[in-house]
Formats: structure tokens, sequence, C-alpha cells
């Protein structure tokens, strides 16, 4: 009878695919879809292999022997141990209830304003401040995760002094006479501090005092991803200093190239949420329309309406093409284009451009009529990955469509920081060379991992006499210096920030130092103190309080002393002033055809780029490497490619084939004298010859987390030359190497479809897309010509009061994996590790599952995030022979570990495949109990139970957060209405995605997205009612079919 | 063996022996069911503190020194400087409250001896059973004439239920009270 079901939604010219082996009906993949659990599951569980030596003769006796002893012991068994309660209570707390603080996230230069959850003194979990004007209460994956940093292991405990090669514990006291004795005597020879980008007027002024008590003292910053080409081509277009912010919700076009603005570049955060303003399903009007053209498929690819795959080193063309067609076609002048521009502009032909990339024209000129249909309106961004030539461009194209409206004039980016230029840089070197350096301070910098292999910079920190590292846990650098001094953490810090012209936020410590550790700033700030010896906690809060009291309270003309302000503004973490941007002048109009002459632009032809393009990006989940000790974030499944825990060569399946390679297959990349050997992970939609590889991995002295997770591809980073990108090598050679290394994907786990009901995605509705104009045409169309219902064996439940829900639009949700993040925060969910994973053992409760339709050149990827549906009629709870899981009357799906015995029938008998099995201790298992230490416990939430070997877990909605919100309403004796709760995933979403409220409330707001008419469930036809729905994609292309 | 003494060991030895272990085995069970239970537990305490002088003769409220009972799953055993509040003043001399003074200016929190005791799997929570206007007493005890408190009442999870579904008949005292959840993530998850 299913089959019939099935054959009746028969939509032949479907083509979903999750990987190569499904679209070629790999035999072996096929094979293993056919079972529930991945083959080798429970290869471990040899009794005879794991208890070997223990004969059952002997396990008696050694029962027996401790039963005796237990009871031997047992002299008062009646003994519940002690409650301790405070000495002195602390006015603010109230065992048992958390306390929120605002904060500065300091994760990286983008120090979005963040609320920590702390529960009797120890912070637990992270979210955005709503109060904050840039990120609106949302933050990132790497923030949420961040939290487990604080608690890590193998963070620095105490200060160390390399002695003959070997670290040797020491006192802060001793390090720092020693290191004032020898600033001190420096006398004219370089003190280098080698920071990154911040953006705190605090430290500057710190930074600026330093320099007044060494005046040999030079301040570098670097890092490694950074917006300098396009500021620099922006400066040279336009003057003033940096590219200016977008308007994103203006936009009714936006074309990306080579931009991965959802993903990795500028304030994602802010860029989601305003990319997704524009995708409101009441309002599908005024859905945005994004065109991408670039090498790789990233985030922003994933979510892109029209796609094209593009070599980044074809993207000038692309741009002059696009110039040309709009210019000389469509006839639209602009006082940027003078007749030298005109000239040149026509030898780039846009269809010329299309059959040589391969790009359908079409497509292209839907595109150029978009642009010139809605100038003004729309967006060219062009990524900060491009050179300097395309950035320029770019500014011109957009100045030709009048899209300078988009810009933001009220705020720009700031930052208090210079970046040293590359010359800086090789002087720094040259002069460590040749001694002329006393000393380098690493203000929480991992050079030795991160500059570019040119520079040796290793080699010249051997010739400096003190290398000091400032660091929260050992790095590559940390083990090249003399001096390792521990930092706090960022939730044990004070600072300030401000990113943004008259945002100014406050970052305050939550927790006093776990370890024997100082805040970065502290520790310089106190080597130029009059006296070291006289450290005291407060040293930078004094400081930090007087330097707003003399610079940033007289701006507000506040009515209030600054004693009341202080308080405030710490309660609130963060203030705005009334400042005034800079004024991005427009003069530059004029400048273009200048810099089109000094460019040379018209030398530019259409050249057929020969050899591998090489580019490497940032990690999503790790950034430029700083998170890589942590679990979460290596375990996080990569957005678009799923793998966890390394990085991959991404490359077409065509350039795949010339070099005859398959998935995991190592390739050697070599560029001049630089040789990397690395797993090749084949990518839908990839250009050819073109290979894309995230940084960040293959760290060494990192940590054991970081141990042997990826690949180190940062010697691929150069110095940009003459304006080009440092992240991107022309002409690499690539071969196969012999060997492999298995890289794995959580893509392919939970399938459960076999050879059978092959695109059964489609067919069974998992994944349901339209297209505006379809809904525009017909909003029901997604429920025409559906027959499901299966008819119901039991009795439906009675719901009297609230009936929780959930509704995912997937016009919203990007696939960023922000939500999964959160959960594992919120829920306390273990890291199983890389050989975990591979047997389909991880345990996140949420994932975001993505198809991919089309041909594996132009896929049309989608996502979904799936979790426990909370279905009315669920099959779980059916065949449970120990009643662990159940249905509760306000319409969740209960699963009671203290009552679970681990049969895994429930797992057996879910249709979406999101129960989790608990086959080890994981916190145990993992790495020798890494996670199982200490202070690792202080981060659990202790309303979530930790669950340990052999229980079965999943989604619980946040059931802890559920009953804090009834016993909230219960106390103020008010109904419960559903609005009242929101789940971890729901907070976290950039995209406000995820909507959770009562069902049965009309009054609500959730109620409308769960009636919508885009709404659908997954596997609808089985009946089981779930409780979650899906708003069905609509893709705003030109055409009613998707 | 003979005949008469398999017969006899049959038919006498063995139903008197595995009555016996029966009933014995019943009897400890029942009879020691409280005791498993924790109900009479009343260990002493590091100060010997008299909730019958405090809670009973001088009539001090429940919540004057459990604050944050209201709107924590915790009572919250009081600071040392609850106490303190008084003592700093009251009865100064006396050998337990000079003990107490003790213990508040050497900064070290008291050791109380825990009493009553959920399991780590159960999340009871003390606000939502106060705020519905339910008594102290009815799950402690009558504290107030307790000399050296003790456990009362059973906490197991039959313990919990029964009153969860028979509130009427469990707390007559509350006129309009309903019956408590009794599905499973109200206490567990």
């Amino acid at each position: 009878m299913a089959n019939q079901d099935f054959s009746q939604n028969e939509k032949p010219e479907a083509n979903y695919w999750r990987s190569f082996e499904e679209l070629y009906a790999d035999q072996k993949t096929l094979e293993a879809k056919k079972h529930e659990f991945l083959e080798g599951v429970t290869n471990d569980f040899n009794i005879e292999k794991n208890l070997s030596g223990l004969s059952r003769r002997k396990f008696i006796a050694l029962l027996s022997a401790s039963a005796a002893l237990a009871g031997a012991g047992c002299s008062d068994y009646r003994d519940k141990g002690e409650v301790i309660p405070y000495n002195v209570k602390p006015e603010e707390v109230i065992p048992g209830k958390p306390n929120y603080y605002a904060s500065t996230c300091n994760g990286c230069a983008q120090n979005c304003g963040i609320v920590i959850k702390t529960r009797e003194g120890r912070p637990i979990k992270i979210d955005g401040n709503t109060d904050h004007p840039i990120n609106k209460g949302k933050i990132c994956a790497k923030g949420e995760a961040s939290i487990l940093n604080l608690y890590d292991p193998s963070r620095l405990q105490f200060p160390l002094i390399k002695q003959g090669g070997i670290f040797e514990k020491a006192s802060w006291g001793s390090i720092d006479s020693q290191i004032k004795n020898s600033l001190d005597s420096a006398s004219g020879s370089e003190i280098a501090v080698v920071t990154h980008r911040f953006n705190s007027p605090t430290t500057k002024k710190m930074f600026e005092e330093f320099q007044i008590k060494y005046p040999s003292a030079k301040i570098y910053a670097y890092d490694v991803y950074h917006n300098e080409i396009k500021n620099s081509a922006w400066k040279k277009c336009y003057g003033g200093d940096v590219f200016p912010l977008i308007k994103w919700d203006e936009a009714n076009i936006i074309l990306s190239l080579e931009g991965d603005f959802l993903g990795v570049e500028g304030n994602v955060v802010e860029q989601m949420r305003l990319f997704s303003d524009r995708k409101n399903v009441n309002d599908v009007k005024s859905f945005n329309r994004l065109y991408v053209a670039e090498g790789n498929m990233s985030l922003t690819g994933m979510n892109a309406d029209y796609r094209f795959r593009l070599r980044p080193d074809n993207q000038l063309a692309f741009v002059l093409s696009l110039l040309n067609e709009l210019i000389t076609k469509k006839n639209i002048s602009s006082p940027a284009v003078d007749a030298n521009i005109k000239n040149i502009i026509p030898s780039f032909s846009l269809k010329e451009f299309a059959s040589q990339n391969g790009i359908e024209y079409k497509k292209l000129s839907h595109l150029v009529d978009d642009l010139a249909a809605n100038r003004g309106s729309a967006i060219v961004y062009g990524g900060r990955a491009l050179n300097e030539q395309t950035q320029i461009a770019v500014n011109l194209l957009n100045e030709v469509l009048g899209n300078t409206k988009t810009y933001r004039p009220d705020a720009v980016d700031i930052s208090k920081s210079v970046y040293s230029s590359n010359e800086e840089l090789k002087n720094l070197v040259s002069s460590m060379n040749s001694g002329k350096v006393k000393a380098v301070i690493h203000f929480d910098t991992n050079p030795v991992y991160h500059l570019p292999q040119d520079l040796q910079y290793e080699k010249a920190l051997g010739k400096v006499p003190m290398v000091i590292t400032l660091s929260e846990s050992e790095n590559e650098t940390a083990y090249a210096s003399n001096y390792v001094l521990p930092i706090s953490h960022t939730l044990e810090s004070w600072g300030d920030y401000n990113v943004r012209t008259g945002v100014y936020s406050l970052q305050q410590p939550v927790i006093s130092p776990i370890y024997n550790t100082r805040q970065k700033e502290a520790i310089l700030l106190n080597l130029i103190s009059d006296n070291p010896q006289n450290y005291s906690e407060k040293l930078y809060l004094d400081y930090l309080k007087k330097s707003w009291q003399e610079n940033i309270f007289p701006k507000l003309s506040s009515p209030f002393t600054f004693e009341k302000f202080w308080i405030g503004a710490l309660h609130d973490g963060v203030i705005t002033t009334k400042e005034e941007a800079p004024q991005s002048p427009r003069s530059g109009v004029s400048k273009f055809p200048s810099l089109w002459e000094e460019l040379g632009m018209g030398l530019i032809s259409h050249k057929k780029v020969a050899g591998f393009t090489v580019m490497i990006t940032e990690s999503y989940r790790l950034g430029d490497g700083r998170y890589a000790n942590n679990g979460w974030l290596q375990e996080l499944p990569h957005p678009v490619s799923k793998v966890t825990w390394d990085n991959y060569a991404a490359i077409s399946e065509r350039s795949a084939k010339v070099l005859g390679v398959k998935n995991n297959d190592l390739v050697e990349i070599k560029v001049g004298n630089k040789k990397v050997s690395i797993p090749v992970i084949l990518q839908p939609g990839v250009a050819d010859n073109f290979i894309s590889v995230e940084t960040g991995f293959g760290r060494k002295n990192s940590g054991v987390v970081a141990q042997e997770a990826g690949v180190n591809v940062q010697p691929f980073y150069a110095l940009s030359e003459n304006s080009n990108s440092p992240w991107m090598v022309t002409n690499a050679s690539v071969s196969k190497v012999s060997g492999s290394y298995k890289v794995i994907s959580t893509q392919d786990h939970q399938n459960f479809d076999d050879a059978l009901t092959k695109n059964a995605h489609l067919k069974r509705d998992i994944i349901q897309e339209g297209t505006v104009l379809q809904y525009l045409k017909d909003p029901d169309f997604l429920h025409k010509n559906k027959e499901h219902h299966l008819p119901n064996m039991y009795d439906d439940f009675a719901y009297n009061d609230v009936k929780w829900g959930m509704s995912i639009d997937l016009n919203r949700c990007l696939g960023c994996g922000n939500c999964i993040a959160a959960c594992n925060v919120e829920n306390n969910i273990p890291v199983v590790g890389k050989d975990q994973v591979e047997k389909g053992r991880e345990m996140m409760w949420l994932r975001i599952d993505r198809y991919y339709s089309g041909t594996p050149e132009e896929p049309k990827p989608a996502v979904q995030p799936m979790l426990c549906q909370h279905c009315d009629q669920a099959p779980c709870e059916n065949v449970c022979p120990v009643a662990a899981t159940q249905h509760s009357p306000d319409g969740l799906n209960q699963m009671v570990y203290n009552r679970c015995v681990g049969t895994r029938y429930c797992s057996n008998n879910c249709p979406f495949k999101v129960r989790r099995f608990n086959f080890y201790n994981f916190r145990d298992h993992f790495a020798n109990g890494y996670y199982l230490q200490d202070s690792v416990s202080l981060m659990h939430n202790p309303e979530v139970t930790v669950r340990s070997r052999g229980v079965m877990e999943k989604c619980s909605f946040c059931i802890q957060r559920i009953m804090e919100a009834r016993e909230e309403a219960i106390r103020v004796n008010q109904p419960l209405k559903g609005s009242d709760v929101r789940t971890a995933c729901q907070n976290s979403c950039g995209t406000e995605a995820i909507k959770f409220g009562n069902i049965k409330d009309p009054k609500e707001e959730f109620y409308q997205y769960r009636n919508h008419k885009l709404g659908y469930y997954v596997l609808e036809e089985l009946n089981v009612k779930p409780n979650v729905t899906y708003l069905a994609k609509l893709r705003n292309t030109h055409s009613e079919e998707v | 063996m003979s005949k008469q003494f398999l017969d006899y060991l049959l038919r006498v030895r063995l139903p008197l022996v595995l009555f016996v272990v029966a009933a014995s085995f019943s009897i400890t069970y029942f009879v020691s069911r409280a005791e498993r239970d924790g109900v009479g537990y009343s260990p002493a305490q590091p100060i010997i503190f008299s909730h019958l002088l405090h809670a009973g003769t001088m009539k001090i409220d429940c919540q004057y020194c459990h604050t944050g009972v209201e709107s924590s799953r915790h009572a919250v055993i009081p600071a040392a400087s609850t106490c303190m509040n008084c003592h700093s003043v009251a009865r100064k001399d006396r050998p337990e409250i000079i003990k107490l003074t003790k213990f508040y200016k050497e900064g070290t929190p008291i050791p109380w001896k825990r009493i009553h005791k959920v399991p780590d799997y159960a999340y009871f929570n003390h606000s939502v059973h106060i705020n519905k206007g339910i008594q102290c007493v009815s799950c402690h005890g009558d504290i107030a004439q307790m000399e050296v408190v003790g456990q009362m009442n059973s906490f197991v999870m039959s313990a919990c239920l029964d009153c969860h579904r028979n509130a009427q008949a469990k707390l007559p005292y509350l006129k309009q009270v309903k019956n408590g959840p009794d599905n499973c993530w109200a206490c567990h998850r």
C-alpha cells in the first residue's frame, strides 16, 4: 500500500540527492541505507574483546568481594551528605535561580553584545544581547560554543618560563620583575607588540601609555582575514577610510561575487538578520533575490536564487562584462564613466563570457535585467578575497547603477588598530634577525601559525632574547617563547569596545579567574605601573573606569553622576552616543577614469586562466584557528559539506575525474616551494580547476582536541603583493598522491530510504519547495493533489491546556548551524569524537539536513533543520517496552532517562531518525575522559540531566525552559502563554526562522506560522501528526517551475 | 535416604522453611520501609538549632529565614549571615551561638547535615508548591514542634503522586486546589 502511495506522487523529473554515491547509485551506499545503523556500529561491543581476561569465576569473586566491602562500609547508610549554604549570601544570588549579565563577546573582531547566564556564579550559557544595536540578541555558533573555552581543561593555569628548553612553573611576581628589568634595559632596541585587530578605546590608550613608557615599543597588528583590499580600493575610489556598511534589507537584488556575507565576511550576525528581513513569508512580494557567482559552494551560495559557478580569477572579466552590458546595451550613463572606459568595455561581451565559463546566458540576462530595473535598490558585493582591480570595478558598477544609495551613511565600522603593512612586517622580521629587537610580546596572537611562511617568523623569533606570549591555551607561538603568560577568558575580563560609530559596549567578568591568570591588558598595564609587585585584580577595572569617565562619559551629557551612569552602562552592556559618522565622500565619482588608466584595466583581456587556483577560506567553525581546541565546534558539521573534525580540498567532479581522485583520496597541492597533502571531497557546484580549503586546522601543540584535526593549509596564506589577494594562489600544481585519509561527514547518516524509494525526499515530500511566482499565482499549490492520512489506530490525545509546537521557515533558514551550537550548550550534549561520528553516533539533538537537486555542476541546495517532531501519534512511544518515552498532556513526546534501558526500539521506529543513543559515557570515552574533568562539569546546565551510557535521548523542546516559564506563571498567578517560552535554538537563530509557541492560541504570532499556507509536515502521509511545521522554501526565480 | 525422611523433608521441612523465609522477608520489607525511605532520619547537626524554639515558641515564619523558596527550586538553607542578623545581638553568650559566630567570623560555611533529598533525576521545585498555597508542613511535618528536625514523610515517587493525584483529599485546607501534573517531564528531564 505504501508503495502505491509513492507512485501516485511520482514526479519523474525529480532528482534529489545528497552525495555522489547516491546520485550514481553506488551499491555499497544503497546497501548501507537499508540498515538502521551504520555498519560496524556495534562492532566494539564484542564481549570477548572488551572483557578479556576476566573469567566468570573471577567476576563473581570480585562481585562478592565488593559487596562484602560495601556492606562493611555501610555503617551509616542513611547519611545523605551535607547541605552547605553560603557563609554570607551575595545579595543577587538565589540558589537555583539564574542571573544574567550583559557583556561583550571577544571571539572575533565583531564584538557582539552578549548576555551571560550564570547559575550560582558559574557561567552556563551565552546569548546575544537584545539591547545591542548591531547584533540585536543574536550571536554566531562560535560565540555560543565559546563557553567551552572558559572551562577547557587544557587552558594554561599558571605562568611558565622556559629554562633549558623546558617550560617550568613560575610565579607572577618573578616573571613581572624579570620582564620589567629586561624591558627597562631595552634602551633604544625595539620592543615589538604583536596583536590582532582591536576595537577597544581603552586598550588603545593602554598601548599608547605603554609606548610612552617604552618609546622603542612598536605595535604591530595583523589578522589572517580582513577587509583591507576592499578598504584600499574604496579609498582609491572615494577617499575615506573604510568600505561603508550596506543596507542589506533595502536591496531588492543582491549580487555577491565570491562574497560569503552570510557565512564569514563582516558582521555575519547583522547581515543574516538584515538579509532575512526580506524573506518574510507574510509578504512574499517583497522577497529579495540573491545572485551569487563563486568558486566554491559557500553558505551564501547555498541560499542563492541563482548561482553561477565561477573561478574567482574570472570575476573581473565578469564585472566588466556586466558593465559593458549595462552601459553599452542598456544605455545607462553615469558621470563615473568617460569615453575611455566606454571604449574599453565593449571588448567584454557577456555572451562570450557566458559561453567561455559554461554559464547559461539566460540566467545572466535575468541578472542584467534585474540590475537595470532595480537601480538604486540593489547591491553588488565583491567578496573580500577579490583583488583590488575587481573591487574597483565593483565600486564602479555600483556607482553606475546608483546603488550607492544602498550604502549606509549613518555609521561605519571602526577599528582602533591599524593593520601593519607587508613592509612593516618584513622590517620587523629583519630587525629580529639582525638582533635589533629586544623583546617580542604576543598579545593573544599566534603569529607562528598565522603569518605567511615566507616571512620565516618562527626562525626570526629564535634571535630575539625575550619572547613573551600572552595566551589562554598552549599554541605554536607559545612553544617558541621564553615566557608564556596565561590570560583570562573573555568571561573573566573587563573591557570596552567601539566597533561602530556611536556604539560603545562594555565587557564585564561574570566569574573570578578560575586559574592563576590575569587579563591581557592588565599584564601590560602592570608592567608600566610604578610597582608591578602591587598587582591587584582591580587594576584594569580602575583604568577602564577612569578612561570612560574622561573620554566617553562627557560625550553623553548625562544627567547622572559617573558612578550611576557606570552601573547603568554595565547593566545594559552597551551605550549609544550621538556621533556623526565620518561622511564617506562621494566626490570620487570622477576618479574612476583615472583609476582605470592607473590599474591598466584596458590591458585585461579574456585570457583563459590555466592551472589550478587554490583559495583558502576562513573556517565557519574554527575562525582563523583560535577555536581549534573546542570540541563542540570541531564536531559541528560544516554547513555545506557536513564534514566534521577535518578540513578538505573541495573540488568539482570534473576536476576530480581529470586528476583521477575520489572522495578521501589525497592530493598534493604545490605552489612554489610549498607543498601540502590534503584529502579531497567532491563538492557539487565547485568551479573546475579550482580548489577551496578552510584554514584553522592542522594545529600543532594546541591541545588534545585540536590535535590531528585536519591539515594545516596556512602556508598558502601569502603576503599580498601588488594588491593581489593573499588568500588565492594561481597556477598551483595539483596531483594525486598515494594513500587516502577518511574525512567524516554526517550527511549520509540517518538515511532511511532504500533503492526502492529512490528520490523519496521529494516523493514523500520531505523537502517541499516552490517559487515566488508559483505561490503568488496559487497560494495553495503545496496542498493540491495530496492524499495522505493513513487510518489511525489510536485515539487522539486530549490536550486541555497549552500544546507546544514549532514552525521552521525554510525561506529564512540559511543552514548556518548556530541553532545546533546553542542546543549543544543548553542541553549538555557531549562531544563524541571523529571515530564515533564515523559510526553515526553523533549526539546532536538538532541536525541540519542538506539536499541537492539538479546536476553536480548546477546544484540547487535545500536545507532543513531536523529535530524531534514531537508527534501526536508518535511511533516511538508505542514500541518502548519499559514506557520510557511517553506523551505529555501539553503535546510533548517525553523521554525519561532514568527509565530507559537502552533497547533502541524507539530509534528504530522513528521515521525522522532524530533519536540519539549513548553508546558510551561519551564524556569519559572521548580522548580519555578529557571532558570528564572537573572544570568541564562546572559548565553543565544544572536543569538538564547529564546522560550516561546506555540511554536514549532526543530533543525535548527545551523542557527545562518550559518548566521555568510554567513556574514563573504560577508565581505571578497568570496563565502560561506560548510566547513565554523561547527554546535555545529559537533564541540563537539569526534569521528568526524558528518560531515556538502554543498551537491552540490563535492570538499568538506563532499561530499564523503554524497554519500558514506554505506549512507542511515532513512525512505527512504517515499521519504521525508532528508538532513541527515546515514552511516550504520559495525560490525567487523568474519562472514558476522550481 | 529413606523415603520416610524425604517425605518429611518435602512435606514439612520445606514448606516451613519457605514460610519462615517469606514471612520474615515481607515483615522486614514492610517494617523497614519507612526507615529505608529515610523517614525518621534526624541526624545531629553541627549547631544544635531548635526549630521548636524559633518556629514554634517564637512563631517566626519559615520564609523569614528560608528566603527564595517562593521563587526558586530550592528551599535555601539560610546563610550564616542570615542567622547573624539577630544573633550578632541576641544571646551572644550561649555556647551554640559562640559556635555560630565562629563559623561566621572565619568565613567557613556551616556543614549542615542533609535530611531531605530527592534523587538527582527528579527536578523538584519548591516555588510552585509554595505559590499554590501548599504549606511546608504538608510535606515536612510539623517542623515547629521539632527540637531536632527529622524526615517525616517518604520522599519516593509514589508519595509525590499520591498527592498529585488526590490533591483535594490530601490538602483539605486548599479549597481550589487541582491535581498536580503526573506526566514524566513534570519532574524528570
